[in-house]
Formats: C-alpha cells, structure tokens, sequence
C-alpha cells in the first residue's frame, strides 16, 4: 500500500516544518563545510587567512582559481605513495575483518536463539568502551618490552623481543580491532534472518553442506557482505588516531598527513585540497553504500 | 448464510447515509486502485466489500475513512459532503486490520482515547467507558495493555474503541481476519450482535465470501477497482450477473452452449453433455452463446439413469473430497469436461455406491441453474 | 567434518574473536593495579594510580567538560535526529530527499578527519563575517551533535519502519490532530529508541578525539583530547587507571540496561502466553 503519500495531504505545514529543520542542520554542518573545503583548496594561503576567491580588486567581481595545491599533490610522489598505502592498509583491513568477521557473525547467528542477545551485547560491549584507551592498550600489549614480550621471553620462546610496534603489523591490528564490530554487526543482522528452510532445502535436495554454504549462504548475505565491507573501508582509508598511536613513522596513512598539513605547517588550502582527493577516492564505495541502504529501506516498506 | 432481508428492514423506510458518487483512486497518474465506484449504504445496514486481495476495496475503505484522497468523485455523510475533511473530524470510526490498539495504553485507555480528543467530561467518560467495556464482556479486564489480552479480547477492545464515540458510520477493515478459524465463527455472530444492538451501519470489507454473506445484509463483489455485482448476499449468490460473479462466490460448473427454444415460460440450451432446460424465460435470443451455471449442491447423483430429456449427464467418479458433514465427487464427463457435486453425507455408512471409477449420472431440476449471457 | 568437529571449530573461533576483543581491554585493567611506574612489568598490586587520578585536576576538568559536552550534544542529537527520521521515514516523496538522506548519512562513515576539518574551515568562515562563534564549548557541541544526529536518524528510522502505521491512523480516526497523534502515540512509542539513541550519542561525544582536536580552542580540552596528548607521548599508568574507571561505568551502565531490556521482553512474552492460556480455561 502507497502508506506514505495517503494522509499527507493533512499535514502539509507539518511536513514543511519536519522537512526543513533536519534540512538546515544538515546543509549548514555537512554540505556548505564540503563545499567551503572545496573552495579553500582552490585558494593560496595568506599569511593567517586564505586569499578571496573572489576578487573585487578591479571593481568587478573576478574567481581566480588556484589549483597549486593538487599540482603539488600530483607532482610529489610522497602525496601519491601516501593515498596508495592508505587505499592498501584500508584494503587488507577490510579482507582481515571480513575473514574474521564473517564465520563469527555465521556462528553467532546458528547459536542457540537465547544465547543471541549476550552474544551481541559482548561484541557491542568494547564498542561502547572508549577506543581511544583500547587502542592504547594495544600499545602495552605490542611494545618491545610489553606484556607479549615479556610473556614470550619469560616462557623462553623467544630470546630477543618481536618487533611489533609502530610498522605495518600493529596499524592494522589496531585497525581490525577497532573495526570489527563495524563489520560483524550487519553481517550478523542479515544471517540471522536467513530462512533455515533454504539450507534444509539444498539438504533435500543433495547438496553437501559445504556447497550449500557456497551456494547459498554466501551469496543471499551478500548484501551484509557489501554493506560490513563499505563501513570498514571508507572510514580506514582516512584513519587519524591509529596510525598516530600504533603505526609509527614508517607507515604512512593519509589522515595523518592532512593532520600535520593543518596543525603543523598551517597550510589550509593543501589540507584542503588532501581532504577533497580523498573525498574522491571514497566517493565510489560511499555510493555503493547508499544504493545498498536504499534497496534495504526499500525492501523493508 | 444471513436471513432474507425481514419484513421490517423492508417497510421501515430506507435512509440513505453514505452516499458515494463515481469515486476514484489513480495511483501514479496509471494505477486504477478505485475505478468509479457509486453506492449508497442505508442507515442501520451492514455493508460487505467482497473481493480479492489487491481490488481496490481496501483503498475504497481508507477513502471512507479519511487516509486516502480520492482522485476523482465526492463522498457524502447524511448529505453532507464530507470527501475533504481531514479523518479526525469525520464522524467515522474504523476497526482496523489487526486491531491498532495502543500498546502503550491499558484497555480503559485505549476505549477512552477518542472520547478524551472530544473534550467529554471526565465522568461521562467513564461512564461511557464503562458501558463499552460492559458491551463487549471486557469489565473484568480495563487496566490490561493489550498484549496482555488473547486475540478474540484483543478484538473486543478494537470494537469497543471504534463504538465509544458513537460514530455515524463504521468501518470494518477485516475484524476476523487476525482469529484463527475456530474463534472466528463465534466471533462473527458475536461482533453482529453488539453492532445490531448499538445499531450502528457498517461498511464491511473482508476477502472471505462467508464472513461476508453471514455478517453484511448487502454485498458488493468488487473485483479491478470496480463493483461487478452489487446485492443481498443470497442474491449475489443464486442470481450472480455475471461469470465471474459466480465463480468468485463459492463453486459452479459452467456449461457453455446455444440457445434453442426461446419461450416465455422456458428456454433450453444445447450444450455439449446434455440439452439444459430452463423452467422460466430470460431474455435472449435463440442462438445466442450463453453460459449456463450450476452449483455443485444443486445437482444430485444417481445410479440409474434418470427418465428425463434434459438435465442429466453421465460420468464416472474419477475423485472425491471428503469434509465430513458433505462429500464433493468430481464427475469426469464423456466429453471429457469435469463437474463438481456436493451431496450430504446423511447416513454413517462408510461403504456406498460413490466411489473411485464408479458410472453415475448426475441431474437437476430446471430451477437450479443460472444464464449467465456475459 | 563432522557434526561435533563443526561445533568445536565454530565455538573456538568465537572464543578466539572475543578472546582478541576483551584481551587488551583486560590487560588494561589489570596494569592499572600496578604499582610499578612501568606499565608492562608487574610489581605488585597497589591503587597508586587511581590515587594519582584523584589529584589530577587537568583530567578532572577535562572529564567534566566531556561530560558536559556529551550530555548537551546527545540532547541535540536525539532533537535533530529524530526530525530527520521523521522527515526521511513520513515523507517518501519530496524534492530534495536523496540529498537529505546522502546528508544525514555521509557524517557515518566519513573518515573524522575531513569532517573535523570542514565544520572547522566553516566555522572560521562564519567568524570572520560575523566575529562568532569563538572556539571551545560550542564549536565541539556543534561538531559532535552533527555525528550524533547521523547515528540519532540512524535508530530512530529502524524504530520508525517497525512501528505499524496503523497505530497513527487510529489515533487520527478518533480525532487527533496531526500534532496530537505525535504527542499521544508515537512519542510514547518512540521513547525506548530515543533513549538508546541518547545513550549511543552520548558515548560516542565523550570518545571522540577528532573532532575536538580540529574544533577545541585555547583552554577546551576534552577527556579523550588529555588522554591523546599522553598516549601519544608514551605509556602511561594513570591512562589505565582511567580506561578502567571509563570501562568500569559503561560497562554497568549497558550491561544493566541490556538485562533490564531483556527482563521486559521475558515479562511481555510471559504475560502474551498467560493471556492466551486463560482464555482457553
């Protein structure tokens, strides 16, 4: 049934009403920000502001546009290697928590329904904890004289400590950890409507568990698949506090040069102009995102 | 099936209530949910919309009701019309499909709600409360929430909600369909008892052509948006106007054939099985291609052959469907077409003549059947 | 495989992925009773550091101004986010409805820092036309209220799409008016997801460091802000002594609100099962 357009008619200055305010909100702290970071980029510093992009100099209003700032970023190597690592890290972040994620979120959804909800309430659990302070705890845990090498060492597996911390292998445990839930949660909300009856079908029908898994399982979670993904990557790929606390120096994250470019060298416009490239580069897996959170909402009405 | 429209209903003189002129709902500029639907409801009368899901009769009712604007056509209440105003201010209360009570309100509260928008005094309230609760044999329960309550009270609660402010009309949206099979009987007579005796006119909608012939006193069969017959439920379903009237209203067999004689005082029909006598005249004209139906209670078997001309025919039982009170027995006919009979099991035999493979003849009296010319 | 090495396997596996969740957390905890000044090497037990907690008055004040923040910003979160559930959920059809709905979601997955440094590239705009807003308190409630309003539209919609519409329409049928129907049925409705949503925006304001960073002035720093500044420097004792104080309240919190959810969804069942049984008796 058309519910929606039905008794609308009666509420016309309500709907007005209700439509504009969260309107306001949204284009005044989301959509003008967007597009003055896009403006900015286009600017030259200025000792303590940017420069106008509008120029009234001549009496005449004249936009000069200024695109040194993603020249410099396409001509150093260093910018270009940076997005790449970024896109790399966020990448194998993504695969790692989809390799966990997914046979925990099956297994959680084929356990005992009574079972569910404190199996659910553990996994949001460290979600509703500070992640700044578990992602310091990786810290103690990772560090040449921390808690793995001194358990290690004082077992006499080891003789001389791991090298754990501050390169490639604690940034993306530290990533995985922060993001698994984020991957588990939508994986989880769409196995545990899949009908069993499916399986006991393919059962029926000869196919092996194994295959039905392949067969069926996997491709009717698709959409959990895609939409756990998407909220893993695109927020990894311009991860700050991460790679500031457990990547060390070596590796290298784009949210943290455009941090440096803004609190360290001031340069706003080249801030900027970090933020609007990779802006672009997300902007592919956020449509994904979308178009799947619109076929949901549709599919639920 | 309802009684014959009594004698009383028939003299007291009808008022019109709800008047609905060619109402239409087009969805998307293309969809005809409603397609020009007219009717009149009298007052005091319990009106039946009778079709299928996805006819249009649901979308018919939330016009009524004020949640949906008609793209075309007016509605009038007592003359008035009423086709614009918003559903709080019409004089029209609905018992919604599975029931909408509030969840977060106790039993008093939810029959309270529409009183309290009213402005009543507080006493009156109660006062009307109480009587509602009393009405619907709910008094012991008023401070339950509603899923403290099994289904059939959980139905009560709805009626009693939609009767409190005394509305002028009152539209059910299928009341039984949430009742398993069981519960609905009861409840069917039940629910036209309390509405008989508060003396309210309905407007009816259900997809179960029993619902609809025990509760309603008129029906409409609608079917694509629009009315395919309009009438008194026995009507509807001895005198259908059309095939598809007949075969939406319980079983037929369909013979189709050609008129022959057409007299004043009869008409025969040559069919393929059998040459069908009809002991009155209809208007048509010989030669005509017509449809003649038959219900399957209407035709009885037999195991020797009839000693008649017309109205018989000759099959073998290829299938029976046993309910119990009555048996249906598929006769598959030497043309190859297949009739349905219904016959009473009116003795305990478990062993008869009727069974798998057997040759039987069925016939009919030339009342029981039905011209249909469209 | 077999049955029972399919079960052992799938119950190690989800051991092992809790186990990886809870053991940091855990280690936490436990060297926040240490007395050592180092934080990896176990002494012996002492509250050393809860003491030294107590009389730092920077994370004290931090604390209190997270808390204020996060309070405020959670208000505003739930206001604007329920509107906006509201707006996308009522009102499919509308000019300009995918851009609030791309706008309402965008803040969700957005990496902090682009958000963090647009909203501030905005606000300095706006100050340098009209002289306001200065950095601190409000320019941070603003930033973290703009998160919350996107998680906020996030568990209001899924209440919204499980709530029957037909509940309003009653409400409408025995006379409401439009604003009445709000009041009286889907409010009342509405308050268990407005409360969860209160509680998600809250955590997620008194966590988050980047967007306070990029929206802070001289003198505001947040809790998560402190504990950033230290943590970036190197390990810490009183960093622990805090994660397990944090820990300690929200895990309470949540684990008694998710029993308290579960006992009111066990009493329901229990009193739908009773009702049904009396009838039949």
């Amino acid at each position: 049934m058309n519910e929606s357009s039905s008794y609308v008619r009666h509420f016309n200055w309500g709907k007005l009403g209700v439509i504009s305010v969260p309107y306001f909100w949204f284009v005044m702290l989301a959509l003008i920000p967007i597009l003055i970071v896009l403006k900015i980029s286009m600017s030259e510093m200025e000792l303590t502001s940017v420069s106008n992009m509008v120029d009234w100099s001549n009496g005449w209003p004249t936009v000069k546009l200024n695109f040194s700032s993603y020249l410099f970023i396409g001509g150093d190597a260093l910018y270009i290697k940076t997005y790449l690592s970024s896109i790399k890290y966020a990448f194998i972040t993504t695969l790692l928590c989809l390799a966990i994620g997914y046979p925990f979120a099956y297994f959680m959804a084929r356990s005992p329904k009574h079972l569910q909800p404190m199996l659910l309430m553990l996994i949001m659990l460290p979600f509703w904890t500070s992640f700044l302070l578990r992602i310091y705890a990786w810290k103690t845990l990772l560090v040449s004289n921390g808690v793995i090498n001194n358990i290690l060492i004082s077992l006499h597996i080891i003789d001389t400590p791991l090298l754990m911390m501050n390169n490639s292998f604690s940034l993306i445990i530290g990533m995985v950890y922060s993001y698994l839930p984020f991957m588990i949660l939508p994986l989880y909300a769409n196995l545990s409507k899949l009908d069993m009856r499916y399986l006991e079908a393919a059962a029926d029908l000869g196919t092996s568990p194994f295959k039905a898994f392949w067969l069926i399982t996997v491709p009717l979670s698709k959409a959990g698949i895609i939409a756990g993904s998407m909220l893993v990557f695109i927020p990894a790929v311009g991860e700050y506090v991460i790679p500031e606390l457990l990547g060390g120096p070596s590796t290298l994250m784009i949210g943290r040069v455009l941090w440096d470019e803004f609190f360290s060298n001031n340069d706003w416009p080249m801030a900027s102009a970090v933020a609007v490239v990779m802006i672009l580069l997300i902007l592919v897996p956020m449509a994904i995102l979308n178009k799947y959170q619109a076929e949901q909402a549709g599919s639920k009405s | 099936m309802a009684t014959a429209p009594n004698d009383e209903k028939q003299s007291a003189p009808k008022e019109v209530l709800l008047r609905v002129d060619s109402l239409s709902k087009i969805y998307d500029g293309a969809v005809k949910a409603v397609d020009d639907v007219s009717l009149t409801v009298n007052r005091g009368e319990i009106f039946g919309l009778l079709g299928g899901s996805g006819c249009g009769k649901s979308t018919l009712l939330r016009m009524l009701a004020g949640f949906e604007t008609p793209t075309k056509g007016k509605i009038f209440l007592e003359g008035q019309d009423i086709t614009n105003l918003p559903p709080h201010q019409r004089p029209i209360n609905m018992m919604f499909q599975s029931y909408a009570l509030f969840p977060h309100l106790s039993v008093w509260e939810n029959i309270a709600f529409g009183l309290k928008r009213d402005g009543m005094p507080k006493d009156e309230i109660a006062e009307r409360v109480d009587k509602m609760l009393s009405l619907v044999q709910l008094g012991k329960y008023p401070k339950r929430k509603p899923h403290q309550l099994s289904g059939g009270q959980q139905q009560r609660v709805a009626l009693a909600r939609s009767l409190a402010k005394r509305p002028k009309l009152l539209l059910l949206d299928e009341p039984l369909g949430a009742l398993d099979k069981k519960l609905r009987e009861t409840t069917q007579l039940e629910l036209v008892n309390i509405i008989e005796e508060v003396g309210v006119t309905c407007v009816l909608v259900t997809h179960d052509q029993e619902e609809a012939m025990t509760m309603a006193s008129r029906i409409a069969v609608m079917s694509e948006g629009y009315f395919l017959q309009v009438g008194f439920p026995e009507e509807v379903y001895e005198i259908p106007n059309s095939r598809q009237v007949a075969d939406f209203i319980g079983n037929v067999n369909m013979f189709e054939g050609v008129i022959d004689e057409d007299e004043p005082d009869h008409v025969t029909v040559n069919c393929e099985d059998c040459i069908q006598y009809v002991g009155h005249g209809i208007s048509c004209s010989p030669g005509q291609l017509v449809s003649v139906a038959i219900r399957p209670e209407k035709i009885l078997l037999s195991q020797t052959k009839p000693d008649d001309k017309y109205n018989w025919v000759e099959g073998e039982i290829i299938e029976i469907v046993y309910f119990g009170a009555n048996s249906t027995y598929h006769l598959k006919l030497t043309s190859g077409k297949v009739i349905k009979v219904q016959e009473i099991n009116t003795t305990r035999e478990l062993t008869c003549w009727r069974t798998w493979g057997a040759k039987a003849y069925a016939h009919w009296n030339d009342m029981a059947m039905i011209v249909l010319t469209q | 495989m077999s049955q029972v090495s399919n079960r052992v396997f799938a119950k190690s596996w989800m051991i092992g992925v809790y186990a990886f969740l809870y053991l940091p957390i855990i280690t936490l905890i436990f060297f926040s009773f240490n007395d050592s000044r180092l934080v990896t090497v176990w002494s012996h037990a002492s509250l050393r550091w809860y003491g030294a907690l107590v009389n730092d008055s920077d994370l004290i004040s931090a604390v209190l101004l997270s808390l204020e923040i996060a309070f405020l910003s959670a208000l505003m979160s739930v206001f604007f986010g329920t509107f906006s559930a509201f707006a996308l959920h009522r009102y499919t059809r509308f000019k300009g409805r995918t851009l609030l709905s791309s706008m309402a979601s965008t803040p969700l997955v957005m990496p902090d820092v682009i958000v963090g440094l647009s909203l501030l590239l905005m606000l300095v705009s706006i100050q340098h036309w009209l002289g306001f807003p200065q950095r601190g308190l409000f320019t941070i409630l603003l930033g973290h209220a703009l998160l919350g309003t996107a998680y906020a539209n996030v568990v209001v919609t899924s209440r919204l799409r499980e709530m029957d519409i037909r509940l309003e329409e009653a409400a409408m049928d025995l006379g409401c008016k439009p604003f009445q129907v709000f009041k009286l049925v889907t409010f009342p409705l509405l308050i268990p997801a407005l409360v969860s949503a209160f509680l998600l925006t809250f955590t997620l304001s008194f966590d988050d460091v980047v967007l306070s960073s990029f929206l802070s002035g001289p003198g505001y720093s947040t809790m998560p802000m402190v504990i950033f500044s230290r943590a970036r420097l190197g390990l810490n004792p009183t960093i622990n002594a805090v994660a397990t104080v944090t820990i300690v309240v929200v895990s309470a919190a949540v684990i008694a609100s998710s029993l308290y959810q579960s006992h009111q969804e066990r009493k329901r069942k229990r009193e739908m099962a009773l009702a049904y049984s009396n009838k039949n008796s």
